[in-house]
């Protein structure tokens, strides 16, 4: 009995010591000097390359001199279903302004899978089929969606972690479209600056 | 009553994991609690029910989700010779509609789920204690993201006795 009392009270210490220590780095993430996953403002998006649905290879770097919206994705992500047509809106919208949007379909489908998804959804830009060397490039995206805000000169300006509102979106995206000329961040503003943004807090079960 | 008390541990364990991470960093968990001592006579069969929790914020789908893309949930076990697994049945899902899709049902566990499985011994099976083993795989979401599908072990003993 008396160590069982034991057991409980040593897990009970341990519980806590895990939320005391993910509260250290939830601050640390926002205002130390820690570079982690998600304290991305003003880093260079990393490049890559990788296959399209229609076979083609495609580069990160294409596109330097235009705003990305990289967005990951997989078919079996209900929320990702519900940016996709607005990212379509987006891109119609913004094109002539600059704006790619490059979705990464993250999934095991087959290709003709994925593409049957994409275009039921009205997608009217790329989609590239995703590795896990990109994944963990882009600091290991295990949440869906996640999307990278990318400015023309190629400096990550916002990420997205989660299913947000349309207007938060078209707001990042106005933000990387309008970073032209702007000079890169300092690694300690950064670094202050950065934040991953919360998912929209409006959608409880 | 010590099962239970495994089981409530294990979950509190991995409850703290959850909480301990930022947003969109979060692990979705299922644990399997410990089964108790199962026994068979050879030539009969029992029911063995595993019982599963899922880290509270998160569901994962149901075995029989509403779209062929979407991952249903799939135990799997391997036994030895002395035993078969005769029977597998999942839990019906409950519909819920997420505010991410108001407009569409999905057919989800969430909270505590029971996969109840039959299993059988020949009636030349050799009396012995045996152990099944296996995997839970499942895809979890939570309000506003989806987690990349996972794996779980499962494993029991099965211990049968002569008619």
């Amino acid at each position: 009995m008396k160590r069982n009392a034991l057991v409980f009270v040593a897990l009970f210490v341990a519980v806590l010591a895990m939320l005391a220590s993910g509260k250290y780095l939830d601050r640390t993430r926002r205002h130390g000097p820690l570079k982690l996953v998600g304290n991305v403002q003003g880093l260079p998006a990393p490049d890559f390359q990788l296959p399209s649905l229609d076979g083609s290879k495609i580069k990160l770097s294409d596109f330097r001199g235009k705003a990305v919206l990289l967005n990951f994705w997989a078919t079996w992500c209900p929320p990702c279903k519900v940016e996709m047509p607005w990212f379509a809106d987006l891109q119609k919208q913004y094109g002539k302004d600059g704006l790619v949007i490059v979705g990464v379909a993250m999934d095991d489908s087959a290709p003709d899978k994925i593409a049957q998804f994409a275009s039921e959804m009205g997608v009217n830009y790329p989609i590239l089929l995703g590795t896990d060397q990109v994944s963990d490039d882009y600091g290991s995206v295990d949440s869906l969606p996640t999307s990278f805000y990318i400015a023309r000169d190629g400096t990550i300006v916002d990420k997205m972690v989660g299913l947000f509102d349309k207007k938060d979106i078209e707001d990042a995206v106005r933000k990387s479209l309008n970073t032209i000329g702007r000079p890169a961040p300092s690694p300690q503003q950064s670094q202050a600056a950065a934040a991953v943004k919360t998912p929209v807090k409006d959608t409880a079960q | 009553m010590k099962n239970s008390r495994a089981f409530l541990l294990l979950a509190l364990l991995c409850a703290g994991f959850a909480l301990a991470q930022g947003p969109g960093e979060r692990v979705p968990s299922v644990v399997m609690a410990p089964v108790g001592n199962v026994q068979v006579r050879a030539g009969a069969s029992t029911e063995v029910n595993l019982d599963f929790r899922i880290g509270s914020e998160f569901h994962i789908n149901s075995h029989t989700p509403k779209s062929e893309l979407l991952i249903p949930t799939v135990l799997k076990l391997t036994t030895p010779d002395q035993l078969t697994v005769a029977d597998v049945k999942y839990p019906p899902g409950q519909d819920v509609s997420f505010p991410f899709s108001p407009d569409e049902k999905l057919s989800v566990y969430s909270g505590d789920f029971t996969i109840d499985t039959i299993v059988k011994a020949p009636a030349n099976a050799a009396a012995g204690t045996y152990p099944v083993t296996g995997t839970l795989r499942f895809q979890a979401c939570d309000h506003s993201a989806c987690y990349p599908p996972k794996t779980i072990p499962v494993q029991f003993q099965v211990t049968v006795v002569k008619k």
